[in-house]
């Protein structure tokens, strides 16, 4: 089984550069009672410069796993990457110790959480959290610190930084909390940010409005670039430029949004596209929903991890676990029926059964 | 925040007077009161008098006069109402006027304040020990979760737990101060009373003349303070450790359960995520969170004035408190019972401001309203 993608075998003209982050068949595991949970298995994508990768999953199909093992934050115990490389600009993270790790969070890679409201200290002072997110990378003084705290803090659009300063989180709503979740991830000029769910927690009209501050971010910084963590679709529709589609800790489409949203090639992302809601939905009908649930990540089934749910299924399917096939146009589908359809080997109606 | 406070400290008044006023009805519904007693010894003293072997207590049989009786229900305050004679006591003790102790014939508040000293040694002491010893013990037991020490530490900390004070005094003594097996502490009290009775390291620093009075006993005023510090030290160490063993458990669970309980929030991931030391994170960020909940005891350390078990007392020989509220109910010594119960409730409710305060000062999430 091939599950690598491989950087190299590519012609188009973003690509040719050299990707920034690359992870490489990362395997985590949860060592819980009764078994391992293998939550990432054998993932594998290259983060370029300069690009928004959205990484799409239900909740339970690995895709924050995966981001937390980026940054070594996955708890251990009970969490373990047991193997793979993350590579960021050609430094294997998983390999460099502890105090350089360090160094890179924060320093030269960034992460916001979902939840604003917990994910900062609550009875510390802003300006503490930004200021200490500074000295601890650089060496500035108390006052150079607090000036570069109002002006991350400017950047990302807090009225009245100075005073603010001074302030608790519980005394900001939340997105003005995301807001300085941003700016504190972002005050050492990290060239990769992170987002974990950054808008979930948020009223609708607040979540455009972050999510065009970490473009506007993202902008600043020429070459930055941001790995988007969501489940929502619509988000990544109006930021991602690459999508990777997770399901059971495995990838199983890579693509442009492009080519995701207008011809997927993966049954599981097309379930997931045709459960967005439309304006042309009806108002009384019911949204499509994928049938069933993500299968156990204890106990994994033989064959494709989406087979049990997998409206296109065809026998291989629960027996054959499929391989991350590359289509043309630097795609890659984990189907069975894209490896058929692409051999010619079977119709459309075979894949009915 | 002020005005919550305010409105707090006005609240104590009524309180109180709840708290007095049922204590209060209590000692006049009980049977077996002061005057009964008082009624009971000259009926004996009577009976005494009169040559004949008394053989139960109430087989005087002796009429008091109704003149005598009146007399003495005056003396206690029992020929006013229940409300009056309440409403007097409360004026009095507004002047700091506790009243006279029945049995020991001297004013309730002296009888009190003597000995403010030994519970507040023995309660000041237990309870920094027991901080000082309890967070660190629930800090390194939360961070070594499920390892053996966690484990060791737990079966001791509940064995101490389980064993009530006065039992686990009595062993102590048996054991470490009997001479039975170890001779390391004294049998009882809080200071020596004759100079052999001084631990070794006093006898040997000090000038056994300079020590001595007129009669060749030991004046333990004329110690030298290091050496008072020293012997006093000695007779506490038994009874102090018998006063933390109780609390030492809780206090350490609070602890460590607080501080893997806030190790699991995600503020803690954005630490780490920031670059972070881990000592920076556990000890800065993620301890501030975790004191919150022990740190509201602390205003609790004003009960320490009043602090003293009866039992442990009994065992090491001390008299304090709780010696002093145990006799004076068994004696229906009630006026002394009212002084005890009427500080301590003060020093309770206040405690329970001072820790609101505490709460708000160390959380910037309360506000109170």
């Amino acid at each position: 089984m091939t599950d690598a993608i491989s950087p190299e075998a590519t012609d188009e003209p973003k690509t040719a550069t050299e990707p920034v982050l690359s992870v490489r068949d990362l395997h985590t595991h949860f060592r819980v009672e009764g078994g391992i949970a293998k939550a990432v298995e054998g993932v594998s994508f290259d983060l370029f410069p300069g690009e928004v990768l959205g990484i799409v999953g239900e909740s339970g199909s690995g895709k924050s796993v995966a981001s937390l093992s980026i940054m070594r934050l996955v708890p251990d115990p009970p969490g373990l990457i047991a193997k793979g490389e993350i590579l960021l600009r050609g430094r294997d993270l998983l390999k460099i110790p502890y105090e350089k790790m360090r160094k890179v969070r924060g320093g030269e890679i960034g992460m916001i959480f979902q939840e604003p409201m917990t994910a900062l200290n609550p009875v510390f002072t802003i300006g503490m959290q930004l200021t200490e997110a500074v000295r601890v990378h650089e060496k500035v003084s108390r006052a150079e610190a607090r000036d570069r705290a109002i002006e991350a803090m400017r950047q990302v659009g807090i009225p009245d930084p100075a005073e603010r300063l001074k302030d608790y989180p519980h005394q900001f709503s939340g997105g003005m909390r995301q807001r300085v979740m941003i700016a504190m991830a972002l005050i050492c000029n990290p060239s990769i940010l992170i987002a974990d769910e950054p808008t979930t927690a948020l009223d609708v009209t607040i979540q455009a409005q972050i999510l065009e501050l970490m473009l506007a971010m993202k902008e600043k910084k020429a070459g930055s670039s941001i790995i988007l963590i969501t489940h929502d679709l619509a988000v990544v529709a109006e930021t991602c430029d690459r999508v990777v589609v997770m399901y059971g800790g495995k990838i199983q489409e890579v693509g442009t949004v492009h080519q995701i949203f207008e011809e997927p090639k993966h049954p599981y992302t097309r379930g997931l596209l045709a459960s967005l809601p439309t304006a042309s939905t009806e108002r009384k009908s019911r949204l499509s929903t994928i049938p069933g649930n993500v299968p156990s990540i204890m106990n994994p089934a033989p064959g494709c991890r989406f087979s049990n749910r997998c409206p296109e299924a065809i026998d291989r399917c629960s027996v054959e676990e499929p391989v991350l096939h590359q289509l043309p146009g630097e795609r890659f589908s984990r189907c069975h029926l894209v490896e058929e359809e692409a051999l010619g080997q079977v119709d459309k109606e075979k894949a009915d059964v | 925040m002020t005005a919550y406070f305010l409105r707090r400290l006005l609240l104590v008044i009524p309180t109180f007077i709840g708290v007095t006023l049922i204590a209060f009805l209590i000692t006049r519904l009980v049977p077996g009161g002061p005057l009964e007693r008082e009624l009971m010894q000259i009926q004996m003293g009577a009976a005494g008098a009169g040559g004949e072997a008394v053989g139960g207590a109430f087989g005087g049989g002796v009429e008091i006069p109704e003149e005598a009786r009146k007399q003495l229900e005056k003396e206690f305050g029992l020929d006013k109402p229940f409300v009056v004679a309440y409403f007097l006591w409360l004026g009095r003790v507004c002047t700091l006027d506790f009243g006279t102790s029945y049995n020991y014939r001297e004013p309730v508040w002296s009888l009190i304040s003597e000995r403010f000293p030994i519970s507040l040694m023995f309660g000041l002491t237990g309870f920094l020990l027991g901080y000082l010893v309890c967070v660190p013990l629930g800090i390194a037991k939360a961070l070594r979760h499920g390892h053996p020490f966690d484990f060791v530490s737990s079966f001791i900390v509940f064995v101490g737990y389980s064993i009530p004070a006065w039992a686990m005094g009595t062993l102590l003594l048996v054991v470490f101060a009997s001479g039975q097996f170890l001779d390391w502490f004294p049998l009882g009290g809080i200071h020596s009373h004759s100079f052999d009775e001084l631990p070794a390291i006093v006898r040997d620093n000090v000038d056994r003349d300079a020590v001595m009075d007129d009669f060749d006993e030991l004046d333990w005023e004329k110690l030298p303070f290091i050496d008072k510090v020293i012997d006093v030290g000695n007779h506490m160490a038994l009874p102090v450790f018998c006063y933390m063993m109780g609390s030492f458990a809780t206090l350490t669970i609070l602890m460590k359960n607080s501080l893997l309980e806030n190790l699991g929030h995600d503020y803690v991931r954005t630490a780490f995520a920031k670059g972070l030391s881990p000592t920076r994170v556990i000890y800065l960020h993620t301890l501030r969170n975790s004191l919150i909940p022990l740190a509201t005891g602390l205003g609790h350390a004003l009960s320490l004035l009043m602090a003293g078990s009866y039992l442990i007392e009994w065992v090491f020989n001390i008299d304090g408190i709780g010696y002093l509220g145990y006799t004076s109910i068994l004696g229906r010594d009630y006026t002394v019972v009212m002084g005890i119960l009427a500080i301590n409730t003060i020093l309770t409710l206040v405690g329970n401001i001072i820790s609101d305060v505490l709460y708000a000062m160390i959380d910037p999430r309360i506000r109170f309203q």
